[in-house]
């Protein structure tokens, strides 16, 4: 019996709940969808179709869906967030034995009507079934080693599922996420420490090996691993994307070239410019004062989650909101940075405005469990 | 941790006393303690939060800046999506003097094939072979059906018109690449100072010029610097005064019968090669392939104004004049007896037809061309003084033109240099040099004794050289020259308005096989100055095997061959130098004509 359920008769109850939704979040998740749809038009030259029309549909269902979520109680979501850890790493293991090949990699079911990514459903169950195994936790074993060792397992599990795909971006955001969800449960700075201090030495215990007898890795895995961190040792192999991107960038400036006058996109020389880069698209027509104004939105969303969080008293709530903040946070902050240069490419969309369908259907069923938290809070 | 208990005694012992419900008291206390774990779980995890709060903020900051750095940065211009210029493709233009172009750069195609791409290999290749008649369509459709190839050359360069013909086969295997290629707009002019370029590394991309041949080769990384920025290469070469030399050295060349010629004309006070003829010649655009059997100085390729040493013969006697006079040995009046017999260790030394001149002064020593005469003058200087004279004058290494040819026409000389190698080697036998040698050691004694370095690049300041002899005597050697045209062998040398000096020479040719010469090969040479009162310009013309068919012998002698040729060619020449004609004013003849 959580602390919640004894208060359920401070929640509100029927049609009442759709006042206490937060909607300030709605707009702004609206006002950063409405980014994508206009850069959408733009990169399509003008146009609603191929991606601009499919993508307001696919928003207008996600925010269905979202609104159904939020009217679910929240215990009810925690109690199914086993389930949903369980069926999202078994269409992970499904998709091992009989998904399509995308792009060179093996990323979905194809259900008929829509393309299912596990992997980014798992996003989300994984970050319940954390916060949910956190609150059923008594908290003075949060730091016990047999305790921490579980999530550890719940997180590689369906991360090295992943990996094998293999997406790797997915894989890092996974990893990353879980670990930032033990953080913020509390479990103690050592732990951390550890992980930190011995992922650092094996590292530089690999680097330190090239080029000796002891070599831990071959050479042409050296030589992938440079040019995966320096893409500009390549650049018209894995570099080129990157030196595009930084092209569109530096044309945008200050207040950029207009509105669907950004050249480098327009003309296809900017690869992936209505998925992964469509932000170069956006600061190459709206220059640097576009990206800032999207990077705002984000951040107040971010902003949104964490005062949610922190105004509910339910642990699990605040866990799976601050979770989903942190997806959310990791999605765009990776994106960004892999678009300006700051980090190898690996294939992380921006949440809610690149063209994709599994990705906004799933950030919507989140911030759906966002709100049904928010509603369904303790008062 | 000291913990409140959940059921204190005297509590738990009042409360019964006043009838209370103990667990009342129990669950009160627990309830509290509950609170007091949450809130310190909150606590700690509102730690935690403002820890992820600040590391969120500076990700923040470092994506913000990232973005006004981009947006800071220069706007490139978009780049095509097959960029792919890894190779430096650009290379300098050569210009002559006046910066006319010589040599430079046209984008042209190249043509591959992607043969797992083609979809009609046999009609591909037939088409092709249509194109481009050199194609062998079976062998072609061989290739491109191979199923291993994935990639294939058809042609490195093809024309507009070619491209669109292949354009119009509609193949999508075919494909073409950008291509820089090095053009010589004026075709075989000045072929063997250009040399030729062909192409290094090279992709579909781009490729790398890279000389082959000439000051292509020679100056190679210079032209491919990039830091030159496009600047084009100058050369001391006078593209008109080239062209017109070419032509009168052909013209000659045919109608002496010669098999080969070559000339040189240099600036005598920079150094400036002005024009360097080598005949037969090549188009540097499509350089033919070096000779895989016989002798290599029969190619077209070969240089014979810097590869080709020669034994130049009498045109070496004023060198030996000069030197004594200028080490006060004799004055042009000095008589010198050149009868027979004149035996130095056990050789006889002969003159031209067995003549017999009697007592010469200096001056009518080299005017006749006695060897005798020239032989005793040099006796009198020594083999060693001789040796370090030559030294001086350049006539014992390869010249430093800036030609890769230039480091093979090194001059052949005895290695014991004797008395009879002294007395040969001043009438220009036993030493043998190029034209070009013989250019710079004639530019010395015009320019008033200094050696100059000859070059092919455009000087802009005077050159500096070493004085190799007093200017008196440089100025009675360049008199003795101008004798020779007057009275002496080279009469034909006269050109109307220009006043010429020089000196003819007759080698017979060695044959190839050691044992002598041939007596009916020679190698004729004209070495002249003009204009004679104020040399500004050595030229030198040398004809290879020329015979002279309109008397009723054959005549082989410079005076015959060479002279004639050299002096139309100063004709050409001299007014497109910018030389003045002279043809003098009867009342000052005398006064103007001090070299007469």
């Amino acid at each position: 019996m959580s602390y919640l359920e004894y208060n359920t008769k401070t929640a509100p109850t029927g049609w009442r709940k759709v006042l206490h939704l937060n909607w300030p979040l709605v707009v702004l998740l609206t006002a950063v969808a409405s980014v994508g749809f206009l850069m959408l038009y733009s990169v399509a030259g003008g146009s609603f179709s191929p991606w601009a029309e499919p993508q307001m549909k696919r928003y207008a269902l996600g925010l269905a869906i979202m609104f159904l979520v939020a009217m679910v109680p929240i215990w009810f979501w925690r109690n199914m967030a086993f389930v949903a850890y369980l069926v999202g790493l078994a269409l992970l293991l499904a998709v091992e034995f009989f998904g399509s090949v995308g792009m060179g990699a093996q990323r979905w079911i194809d259900l008929g009507f829509m393309r299912l990514q596990p992997s980014e459903l798992m996003k989300i169950s994984m970050v319940m079934m954390l916060a949910a195994y956190y609150d059923w936790l008594p908290l003075k074993k949060t730091s016990r080693p047999l305790w921490v060792l579980l999530p550890i397992v719940l997180i590689l599990l369906p991360t090295g599922l992943v990996i094998s795909q293999p997406d790797l971006g997915t894989a890092i955001l996974l990893l990353t996420a879980g670990g930032l969800m033990m953080f913020l449960a509390g479990v103690h700075w050592a732990y951390f420490a550890t992980v930190i201090a011995g992922g650092a030495a094996g590292i530089w215990a690999v680097f330190q090996s090239r080029g000796t007898d002891w070599q831990l890795l071959k050479d042409y895995q050296f030589r992938r691993i440079d040019t995966f961190l320096d893409p500009s040792s390549d650049p018209l192999g894995a570099g080129y994307h990157i030196t595009q991107a930084k092209i569109a960038m530096g044309s945008g400036g200050w207040t950029g070239r207009g509105f669907m006058q950004g050249t480098q996109s327009r003309l296809n020389f900017l690869p992936e410019k209505h998925t992964d880069f469509i932000f170069n698209t956006l600061a190459e027509e709206f220059g640097f004062v576009g990206g800032i104004s999207l990077l705002v939105l984000y951040v107040l969303v971010l902003v949104f989650c964490i005062f949610a969080a922190i105004q509910n008293k339910d642990r699990f709530s605040s866990l799976l909101i601050l979770g989903i903040g942190l997806t959310f946070f990791l999605f765009f902050a990776v994106n960004m940075s892999m678009v300006m240069g700051l980090a190898p490419v690996v294939g992380v969309p921006l949440p809610l405005v690149s063209y994709g369908g599994s990705a906004m259907l799933v950030l919507m069923v989140a911030f759906g469990l966002v709100q049904s938290a928010h509603i369904h809070r303790h008062r | 941790m000291i913990r409140t208990p959940l059921r204190p005694l005297a509590r738990i012992l009042e409360a019964r006393q006043n009838g209370e419900n103990p667990d009342a008291i129990e669950r009160e206390n627990l309830r509290i303690r509950h609170e007091q774990m949450r809130d310190k779980s909150r606590v700690r995890a509102e730690g935690r939060l403002l820890v992820l709060g600040i590391a969120f903020f500076c990700a923040f900051s470092v994506i913000g800046a990232r973005m006004g750095m981009l947006a800071a940065s220069e706007p490139a211009e978009p780049r095509a999506q097959v960029s792919g210029h890894s190779i430096i493709a650009s290379r300098a233009d050569i210009v002559d003097r006046h910066g006319r172009v010589l040599a430079t750069n046209m984008s042209t195609h190249s043509l591959y094939a992607h043969p797992q791409q083609m979809i009609e290999p046999d009609r591909a290749a037939n088409a092709l072979a249509g194109i481009f008649p050199d194609i062998d369509p079976d062998r072609l459709a061989a290739r491109f059906k191979d199923p291993k190839r994935k990639f294939l050359w058809v042609k490195r360069k093809i024309s507009p018109e070619q491209m669109q013909a292949v354009h119009d086969i509609g193949e999508p295997g075919l494909l073409f690449g950008p291509r820089e290629m090095r053009l010589y707009p004026n075709g075989a002019l000045a072929a063997h100072v250009l040399g030729g370029a062909s192409y290094g590394a090279e992709d579909v991309h781009a490729a790398e010029v890279i000389g082959t041949a000439g000051i292509e080769k020679f100056l190679d990384e210079e032209l491919r610097d990039p830091s030159r920025a496009g600047a084009p290469l100058e050369l001391s070469i006078d593209m008109t005064v080239q062209a017109a030399a070419e032509e009168v050295l052909d013209a000659g060349m045919k109608l002496m019968n010669a098999k080969g010629a070559a000339s040189v004309l240099m600036d005598v006070r920079t150094g400036e090669v002005i024009s360097i003829v080598s005949l037969p010649d090549f188009d540097p655009n499509d350089r033919p392939n070096p000779l895989v059997e016989g002798n290599p100085s029969d190619s077209p390729l070969f240089n014979r104004a810097v590869q080709g040493v020669y034994e130049l013969g009498s045109t070496y006697k004023i060198f030996a004049a000069a030197q004594a006079i200028d080490i006060g040995l004799v004055n042009k009046n000095t008589v010198i007896d050149t009868k027979p017999p004149f035996e130095v260790s056990g050789f006889k030394i002969g003159e031209f037809a067995n003549k017999n001149y009697g007592e010469l002064s200096v001056e009518k020593i080299i005017v006749k061309s006695s060897n005798r005469g020239t032989g005793k003058l040099a006796l009198a200087i020594g083999p060693k003084r001789q040796k370090e004279f030559l030294k001086t004058l350049g006539q014992l290494d390869a010249t430093p033109l800036e030609i890769v040819e230039a480091k093979g026409g090194a001059p052949l000389f005895p290695k014991r240099w004797t008395d009879l190698s002294a007395v040969t080697i001043s009438y220009g036998h036993g030493i043998s040099t190029s034209p070009l040698h013989l250019a710079a050691g004639y530019a010395a004694l015009a320019n008033g004794g200094i050696y100059v370095n000859p070059t092919l690049l455009k000087r802009n300041e005077p050159a500096t050289g070493t004085r190799v002899m007093s200017e008196q005597a440089a100025a009675t050697a360049r008199g003795i020259l101008r004798k020779v045209v007057t009275e002496g062998t080279a009469s034909f040398a006269e050109v109307p308005g220009y006043h010429v000096g020089g000196k003819t020479g007759t080698a017979d040719k060695p044959k190839e096989r050691g044992g002598g010469y041939y007596d009916d090969k020679v190698i004729a040479t004209f070495a002249s100055i003009f204009p004679a009162h104020d040399p500004r310009y050595v030229l030198i013309v040398t004809l290879d095997e020329p015979v002279e068919t309109s008397g009723k012998k054959p005549r082989r002698t410079a005076g015959w061959t060479a002279v004639p040729v050299a002096a139309e060619m100063t004709g050409r020449i001299a007014p497109l130098l910018g030389l003045r004609p002279d043809f003098g004013e009867p009342g000052l003849e005398k006064i103007f004509s001090t070299s007469r």
